[in-house]
């Protein structure tokens, strides 16, 4: 039987962990992910998993050890934030473009400076170019379901491509909340056993990892990688229909909320989508027709999905809880992208949220319809970007 | 002059196992780093010694060796030619030559690689 339990989003993390057992765990605390490892520490003392736990002396050696103990063959995960995965930039596109499935929890903590512990999406943001694939959670359920498949997605021979779990830091990461946790047997079996590939340590086979490309390779590798991730969407599509018929939750690349025939539709990422979807039933039993697509898959992007979608509704908002500085949100750019060839393009704007933690309450989210009724009855946009509940606005 | 069979074909994108992994020993042999060459050594045998120093300091073995006698009779190893599937150009030989170090003859000379 599934547990129902109370229990915070790092925690729910860590029970993850426990479930997947991997070969090894490297990681270098940094709040708010410190208390997925934490816990998963505590699991590896009482001798719940056969797991090498690696304390290493910062991010850039835990990355470093994933990969050698990846490519060594075994399954391997970790948890960062913010900075922390900064530090591991280098060895985050040495992860993905030398295909290695590794796994990681990053709990979404804003970048520094000012130094800030709290919520945005600027480091795994920031990141989207490093050639992971990047799935979003909203709850404390969603992030462990999407880390419950993500190994199944990273390892498939289609794939091997390293996979980012994303859930927003002390929102989820901190709060308390109930949701089911799958019994230990269901989710083995679902995960099935790591398949290595191209190993070191077989030494029948033996390989070299790391080698040199000049002009004349390079791009062929990287045509490689593309490929790889554009299976990956397949890949995402079906782990998460298997995982709907096993475990009873069904997930798409991103989540339609009340969006048939809704006018108005706000585009957001992870925990504000909870908020979102209270303010749409309010809204909609006032006969206001609004909807929210939320986007769960980031990489690899879902245009044509999104575009259909969104074909047909008039207005568009597009909530950044990050900013690319000097360009618009990088969620508002892709969503352009996927519009621009949409038939009944729909009015579009973009509007930043919540950096540095800061609160967006469902009064903000208001506010935000408010708007987007206001821009439509004029038919027309008037500030294609701002930045929400910053003072001197 | 090494065979261009279809093992030196540089491969399409298809072909290739994911993350750059090298699968096989030695490959290092299919690589033609001949195509980097901008300069290229020419091996003069009438001003060779046969000292053999270009073979040692040849970096890609470029310098391909056949059976010869001294000129007393004894057996040897002797500069054949250079193969420039391989010769990248770096000049190392044409630096590290003798002959070339006294000055009076030039036993490798370099030349610009015409394009």
């Amino acid at each position: 039987m599934p547990k129902t339990i109370a229990i915070t989003g790092n925690g729910a993390m860590a029970e993850a962990m426990r479930q997947i057992n991997p070969d090894v765990v490297a990681a270098f605390p940094i709040t708010p992910s410190t208390q997925v490892i934490e816990d998963f520490a505590k699991f590896v003392s009482d001798g719940k998993v056969d797991t090498e736990l690696i304390t290493v002396e910062s991010e850039h050696s835990a990355m470093s050890a994933c990969i050698g103990a990846s490519v060594a063959g075994g399954r391997v995960m970790t948890a960062t934030s913010s900075n922390g995965m900064a530090l591991m930039w280098e060895m985050l596109y040495i992860a993905a473009s030398m295909r290695q499935p590794v796994l990681m929890t990053l709990v979404n903590r804003a970048m520094s400076a000012p130094i800030n512990i709290h919520c945005d999406h600027g480091d795994s943001m920031g990141a989207r170019d490093a050639g992971w694939i990047q799935l979003y959670a909203e709850n404390h359920q969603e992030a462990y379901d999407n880390m419950i498949m993500a190994p199944v997605i990273a390892e498939n021979m289609d794939v091997r491509l390293p996979v980012m779990v994303c859930m927003d830091g002390f929102l989820i990461s901190h709060s308390v909340e109930t949701m089911q946790i799958e019994e230990d047997g269901k989710v083995r079996d679902f995960i099935g056993e790591h398949t290595a590939l191209n190993s070191i340590l077989d030494f029948d086979n033996p390989v070299s990892w790391g080698a040199l490309d000049l002009q004349d390779y390079y791009i062929e590798h990287r045509r490689g990688q593309q490929e790889a991730m554009n299976n990956a969407a397949a890949v995402v599509a079906d782990v998460s229909k298997r995982f709907g018929d096993q475990f009873g939750r069904k997930y798409e690349l991103f989540e339609s909320y009340r969006l048939d025939d809704a006018d108005r539709v706000v585009v957001a990422i992870n925990s504000v989508a909870g908020e979102i979807k209270e303010v749409i039933d309010e809204l909609r039993e006032q006969g206001e027709k609004v909807g929210l697509l939320k986007i769960r898959m980031f990489r690899p992007f879902p245009y044509t999905g999104i575009a259909k979608a969104l074909s047909g509704c008039k207005i568009v908002t597009v909530m950044d809880r990050s900013t690319s500085m000097g360009a618009f949100g990088p969620l508002f750019g892709e969503i352009s992208n996927a519009l621009y060839a949409a038939d009944n393009r729909p009015l579009i704007y973009n509007r930043t949220y919540g950096l540095g933690g800061r609160e967006m309450l469902l009064d903000d989210i208001k506010d935000v319809f408010a708007e987007s009724k206001e821009y439509l009855d004029n038919g027309k946009v008037e500030k294609i970007f701002d930045i929400l509940n910053v003072r001197g606005a | 002059m090494s065979d261009k069979s279809d093992k030196y074909r540089l491969k399409n994108w298809q072909e290739l196992p994911p993350g750059g992994v090298i699968t096989e020993g030695g490959n290092a042999a299919d690589y033609e780093t001949g195509t980097w060459r901008t300069w290229r050594p020419v091996w003069k045998e009438e001003n060779c010694i046969h000292c053999l120093t270009c073979w040692v300091f040849c970096p890609e073995e470029a310098f391909l060796l056949k059976d010869g006698k001294t000129a007393s009779g004894k057996d040897r190893k002797e500069i054949k030619e250079i193969d420039y599937f391989y010769c990248k150009g770096c000049g190392l030989c044409v630096k590290e030559c003798p002959v070339n170090k006294k000055g009076k003859k030039v036993a490798v000379e370099f030349i610009r690689e015409e394009t």
